[in-house]
């Protein structure tokens, strides 16, 4: 199979090709989570693109993506699998005939128990396992892109299952026996870092701390995902969101609130960065009422005692 | 080269990083996989199998360049009299004379762009007791020292003098300032070059600093024989382990949770159904305690109540209730304080108000505090932890209410950290001891942790 990951420059040349720019950085971290076999461990803040990573990923490779969100009280059943104990209910009953000519021969009541014992296996087989992301991830029969999002998310004990699963990539289903998986799935856990998150899964992952962008990698991601801005345009507004990130903001601006804002600047046609233009599109970008007010004040209209009028004179683009 | 990144490794440890085997071996089939050529993809093999934690980076990359130093920092090579007419080379010749021997040499060689030897280096740091620094916070101090030693300040001054005594003598006003130009590189190049090299060193240091002042050992060392930049240590140390004890119990709670078949409310909820079981129930043994905690907070106990505090609220969520109450000479309920977010911020302003002075400690008059006004928080599912040595400076034990209390709480636990041959004098111990349910010795952070471990598995 032709291995589009078998050199960092090809991991960046190919993640590029899916629309996802990325650093040296990024593009080193994922080209060695590939070759040992690592789960990839990101963080950092909301919306700078860690499950889009993921997503790359799985498109760069051709694999497929599977899911898992994490919340609180998430559990097992959930995230493995699960009997489909209404479905079993409903076979027994629909099946009772056959059941009764199957038993009904039978001289005592031990040899129907045995014969139904010989029949148990119909009820507990795969028709009836509800597969959930990580039981499928491990019996697909191709390759697959495991993304486990927000891990932080989920209580302490169930980092503590997913470290079972992590770690050899197996699982016990009591009635089917131990289930192993065929292709080793290509792991990325996501975390926004709301909680600290257990030494032992740390141990096993690849670190990769994604940061904000800088304005040139901004630039261009606004630049691919959309093209319909014009470049004069688009530098202004990134410039425009670096500013805003290095006040302090109860929530700065992400990536992704920075492609919101660019197709809102498309979608109302807006020529340049004009008072009325920001004034109208600000909420797309600051979610905070707080942060909205702030903003406000300091770069779009400025007190006037202390302001100076050439303060929102650049972003009008006289 | 292995032995340079298991230098690196040792230093990161040293700065508190912790790195596990498995990650170091990591960090070598890594570094096998991307070759060493490229110095950036090298930072990277090793950062992302050595770091996990977004706190961790910077000592990362303040202690790899020190390791793996980017080679010698520029210099301006070559004799200045080089490209200089013959009378302009007399000029300098003549200004020069005019100085001291040792500065004079100096001065050469920043012109000629010279660095220190290795050994001038060692020198220069014996000199000025860099071998014994394993601090990366003394990295500038101990470099400035350095160069005063190599008489920085004063071979500064003397080229300003130099320069003046050729302008007066005539030189060029373009000749002038190359050469002050190209000084002033050098000079930053050396400054570079002796920082660098303090770095390294002290990293060095760090990494062949015996591994006696770890966590380990501090776990083991009683609360009253604890430095306060050791208490610092251990309050993180306190986290970490709350940390993972809220995992095991969490796993404790999850695991009975799952355990028996509920007939009551599987038949009730399946009525729906005409009795048909299509939704099972199982019966929830999770037993959360609530729980009372009265702490001792004058000078003595004040460490150990503080870490126990901390503990019981970085646990909220494995506690269904906690009331938390402290006292010197008085009780008072501080359970207000820990609403926030912050246990640290929280004991600190208990701490605030509760100052630890010279009034006498009475457990007494506090049970009796606890008797008028907060009696009705114990119940029979709440467990009641005192923290404390029993000392009551001779007052009334108060033991009626006392046992009062113990009747109507499940369980009563002491954590006392004075072994019991200790309780003699005016210890009230023996009289209260036989009250508990429990009394546990809590003399150091291991005992602690064992012991809150035994309060929430019950």
């Amino acid at each position: 199979m032709n291995n589009p990951f078998e050199s960092t420059g090809r991991v960046k040349a190919s993640l590029n090709e899916q629309k996802y720019i990325a650093s040296d950085e990024i593009a080193t971290i994922v080209f060695l989570a590939q070759k040992l076999g690592k789960p990839l461990l990101t963080e950092g803040p909301a919306g700078v693109g860690k499950t889009e990573l993921a997503k790359a990923i799985a498109g760069a490779t051709g694999r497929e993506l599977i899911r898992l969100q994490c919340y609180e009280g998430l559990d097992e059943s959930k995230a493995l699998y699960e009997w489909e104990y209404s479905k079993q209910l409903l076979y027994t009953q629909l099946l009772r005939d056959k059941l009764n000519d199957t038993l009904g021969k039978s001289e005592s009541l031990a040899e129907a128990a045995d014969k139904l014992a010989k029949e148990e296996d119909v009820f507990f087989s795969n028709r009836f396992l509800l597969q959930r992301p990580l039981l499928r991830a491990i019996l697909c029969d191709q390759p697959t892109v495991l993304l486990i999002d927000e891990i932080d998310r989920a209580d302490a004990e169930f980092e503590a299952f997913l470290l079972e699963v992590l770690s050899d990539f197996q699982v016990s289903v009591p009635e089917l026996g131990t289930l192993t998986a065929k292709h080793r799935p290509f792991v990325v856990l996501t975390s926004n870092n709301t909680r600290e998150l257990s030494e032992a899964l740390k141990r096993r992952c690849l670190y990769l701390f994604i940061d904000y962008p800088t304005l040139q990698e901004e630039l261009a991601v606004v630049r691919l995902k959309v093209p319909d801005l014009s470049p004069k345009l688009a530098q202004q507004a990134v410039e425009f969101v670096q500013k805003l990130r290095s006040t302090e903001m109860r929530k700065s601006p992400s990536i992704s609130e920075t492609l919101d804002w660019a197709n809102a600047l498309v979608a109302l046609n807006a020529k340049s960065l004009d008072k009325q233009t920001l004034e109208d599109t600000l909420s797309v970008l600051v979610k905070h009422e707080a942060d909205i007010q702030k903003a406000r004040r300091q770069f779009i209209a400025p007190p006037p005692a202390r302001g100076k009028p050439d303060e929102f004179g650049r972003f009008s683009g006289n | 080269m292995e032995s340079r990144i298991l230098q690196l490794i040792a230093a990161l440890r040293a700065s508190g990083v912790r790195v596990s085997l498995a990650e170091s071996a990591e960090a070598f089939s890594a570094v096998d996989l991307m070759g060493i050529q490229d110095r950036n993809h090298f930072r990277l093999s090793l950062r992302t199998t050595l770091i996990k934690d977004l706190r961790d980076l910077p000592v990362f990359d303040k202690l790899f360049p020190l390791f793996f130093g980017s080679g010698e920092p520029p210099m301006m090579g070559g004799d200045p009299t080089d490209d200089m007419t013959p009378e302009e080379a007399q000029m300098l010749a003549q200004a020069l004379r005019e100085f001291a021997q040792s500065l004079r040499q100096r001065m050469q060689r920043l012109m000629n762009g010279e660095q220190l030897s290795r050994q001038e280096l060692e020198t220069l740091g014996r000199m000025v007791g860099l071998n014994q620094a394993d601090d990366l916070r003394y990295q500038e101090w101990l470099a400035q020292r350095m160069m005063r030693a190599l008489a920085f300040p004063e071979v500064r001054e003397a080229l300003r003098e130099l320069m003046e005594q050729l302008q007066q003598m005539g030189m060029s006003r373009e000749r002038l300032e190359q050469m002050r130009e190209q000084i002033q590189q050098n000079m930053q190049g050396l400054e570079d070059q002796i920082k660098q090299f303090a770095g390294e060193r002290i990293a060095e240091n760090l990494s062949e600093r015996p591994p006696g002042e770890n966590v380990d050992n501090l776990m083991n060392r009683p609360f009253n024989a604890l430095a306060d930049d050791e208490k610092k240590i251990l309050q993180r140390e306190v986290k970490r382990l709350a940390a993972a004890l809220r995992t095991r119990i969490a796993l404790r709670q999850k695991r009975a949770k799952s355990g028996q078949l509920d007939p009551k409310s599987t038949i009730r909820t399946n009525l729906k159904y005409h009795g048909v079981p299509m939704e099972i129930k199982y019966r929830d043994r999770t037993r959360k305690p609530r729980i009372v905690v009265i702490c001792d907070i004058s000078t003595s106990m004040r460490f150990c109540s503080e870490l126990m505090l901390s503990f019981l609220f970085a646990l909220q969520g494995q506690i269904r209730k906690t009331y938390a109450f402290a006292f010197i000479d008085h009780l008072e309920s501080i359970s207000e304080d820990f609403n926030g977010s912050d246990a640290d911020e929280a004991v600190a302003s208990v701490l605030l108000r509760m100052p630890s002075g010279h009034y006498n400690t009475d457990l007494g008059w506090s049970l009796n505090d606890f008797n008028n006004e907060y009696l009705d928080t114990l119940n029979g599912q709440t467990t009641l932890i005192v923290v404390g040595d029993g000392r009551n400076n001779f007052n009334d034990p108060r033991l009626d209410i006392f046992s009062l209390m113990t009747r109507r709480a499940a369980r009563t636990i002491w954590l006392n950290p004075e072994p019991p041959v200790m309780w003699h004098g005016d210890s009230d111990m023996p009289k209260y001891a036989p009250l508990c349910n429990n009394v546990l010795k809590v003399g150091n952070l291991k005992e602690l942790v064992s012991a809150v471990d035994q309060l929430l598995s019950a």
